[in-house]
């Protein structure tokens, strides 16, 4: 294979170093940026510098932060006896969303999951429990995903906040809003009916 | 439940195949390798979404392009379906997408839209085969009558990998046993559900399986039993922790399952002849395919793979007795011979010659 030139190269391998992004995509994506303007190149640099010199992590909760605490747990009208625990970032961004929660969030940044040698030490799970222990926590809820590792994650959890003396709660299984009953999967139309509700 | 039509596109070797197979008794006769069991191959992975005997997708790519495709229309509870199978070879790796009605569905979610019962050669062992195999054949039959059952073992399968791994970590020191319990719970959550489900079949297998081998054999006692784990499953598991850490490996759980095969009181795996073995493998299939019937409302389609050839006179006719007039059946043979003639004047042939696929007659 012909070699390229030395910075073309460098950039090909370090895009493909990005989730996604195989060597074929990579390629595509370092001959289009030298196609671009000068300044769309220098703009996307700069933004990927930018977004590593000012955004961190909030020393809190883990959340993304501009700064040492992030917005919400900076913010002065949110409920702190309510804390819910997330896997990432992205997820608080899906509960907040909503618009329903206005509690504070704890990011565990990732599962329980041996195979991939991570456990609780790997995770935040001590400043979790550091951070149940001291601060007037009431209620924790353990939002991690309903997979297998999410499920693991959750139980572990569990067993080590109950006896901290506070309430641990998980989100419930339903059926998804608007949804047509009869293109549910089967397993959440079970779950939904043996976590049925009276009106 | 019947198989309409079906079409491959690059399914091992066959490049392109549009089949309409009729309603009733299907025989599709060819020499060896011609690829009798690669169709009856494609039928069973609309049933059962992987292959059931491929051990890496990657066998199942034909020779044209890194893509195959299993299509097919069926007819479940009087109602039209489309269910398709594409495979896409991507380097060393295999994406498999299935679609029902256009829908995308996942692997664990496809089992139960359309169902079959399948007859192998491979079938014949096992009574003799090891416990495993016995497993597969509950497995095959639950998975299409039992909701959840699929993705329950698909779980319990990524809940073990998990566990042992963890378990090498804790012997190994890198990491605290405090963990375990998590996963401890979860072995039990799934394998209580797969356990259960694996029980009541058996239950329900065992008069129709009685039945039919008493029949065949004059009067032979054909009993089941299902070895499944402990009573106390979740207090065994904890104490089966020292064991577990020596081994590296999960000690108490389904997939350590056994279904224990008795003739007139005896083991079926040390003193069966292979005559009553077969007949105990046939009268089990006979009893699966009564099973899915009653609790699906259906028939399954009955796919006999070469097995008729492998029975002598009286335990075929035993078997055809059973399975022709009724819903739909595919049979491949190698050779005309075995059928009896009756079976065959309703029966549609068709011929297979190096992946091409036409009517007889």
């Amino acid at each position: 294979m012909p070699q390229l030139p030395e910075p073309l190269e460098r950039l090909i391998s370090e895009l493909s170093r990005l989730p996604g992004v195989g060597p074929k995509t990579a390629q595509r994506l370092a001959f289009h940026l030298l196609r671009a303007d000068r300044q769309r190149a220098e703009s996307l640099a700069r933004a990927i510098v930018d977004m590593k010199l000012r955004i961190g992590f909030c020393e809190r909760c883990y959340n993304i932060a501009e700064g040492s605490l992030c917005a919400i747990c900076s913010s002065a009208r949110r409920d702190t006896t309510l804390l819910c625990v997330v896997e990432t970032p992205l997820d608080v961004l899906a509960v907040e969303r909503t618009s329903e929660f206005a509690g504070l969030y704890f990011v565990l940044n990732g599962v329980i999951s041996p195979i991939d040698g991570v456990g609780p030490d790997q995770l935040h799970v001590p400043q979790l429990l550091d951070r149940v222990r001291g601060d007037g926590v009431v209620e924790v809820i353990v939002a991690t995903d309903a997979d297998i590792e999410g499920e693991a994650t959750a139980v572990y959890l569990q067993r080590a906040l109950a006896p901290l003396g506070v309430e641990v709660t998980r989100p419930a299984h339903g059926l998804p809003v608007g949804g047509d009953l009869e293109y549910a999967d089967e397993l959440t139309v079970a779950r939904a009916i043996v976590g049925r509700r009276s009106f | 439940m019947e198989l309409k039509r079906l079409e491959l596109n690059n399914h091992r070797n066959y490049a392109h195949l549009d089949l309409e197979p009729g309603p009733g008794v299907n025989v599709f006769v060819g020499a060896n390798g011609q690829g009798k069991t690669n169709l009856l191959e494609a039928v069973a992975m609309l049933a059962l979404s992987s292959s059931p005997r491929a051990r890496r997708d990657q066998e199942l790519l034909g020779p044209v392009t890194p893509a195959a495709r299993i299509h097919a229309e069926v007819e479940s509870a009087g109602r039209g379906l489309e269910v398709t199978i594409t495979l896409q070879g991507e380097g060393e790796r295999v994406r498999r997408v299935i679609e029902v009605d256009g829908v995308r569905r996942r692997g664990f979610d496809l089992p139960g839209h359309f169902r079959v019962t399948l007859f192998w050669p491979d079938d014949l062992g096992l009574v003799k085969a090891g416990p495993e195999q016995r497993r597969r054949f509950l497995n095959q039959m639950l998975v299409q009558v039992e909701p959840g059952y699929a993705r329950n073992l698909a779980a319990l399968r990524r809940v073990l990998e998990q566990r042992n791994s963890l378990l090498k970590r804790i012997a190994a020191g890198e990491e605290a046993p405090g963990v375990l319990e998590a996963w401890n719970a979860e072995l039990v959550a799934y394998g209580s559900d797969i356990a259960g489900a694996r029980a009541r079949a058996v239950e329900e297998l065992r008069p129709y399986a009685a039945e039919s081998h008493a029949e065949i054999a004059a009067g032979e006692r054909l009993e089941i039993a299902y070895i499944g784990p402990p009573e106390n499953f979740g207090d065994a598991v904890e104490k089966s922790l020292g064991d577990d850490l020596r081994r590296g490996s999960t000690t108490i759980g389904p997939h350590h399952d056994d279904l224990l095969i008795r003739l007139d009181g005896r083991d079926a795996r040390s003193y069966a002849s292979q005559g009553q073995q077969r007949t105990a493998v046939v009268s089990l299939k006979l009893a699966e395919a009564a099973l899915v019937t009653r609790r699906a409302g259906e028939r399954p389609v009955l796919l006999l793979d070469d097995v008729l050839s492998e029975l002598d006179a009286e335990r075929r006719a035993a078997l055809l007795r059973r399975v022709a007039g009724e819903g739909q059946v595919i049979i491949t043979s190698a050779e005309m011979g075995p059928f009896p003639a009756d079976l065959i004047t309703g029966a549609r042939v068709w011929s297979v010659n190096s992946g091409r696929i036409e009517a007889c007659g």
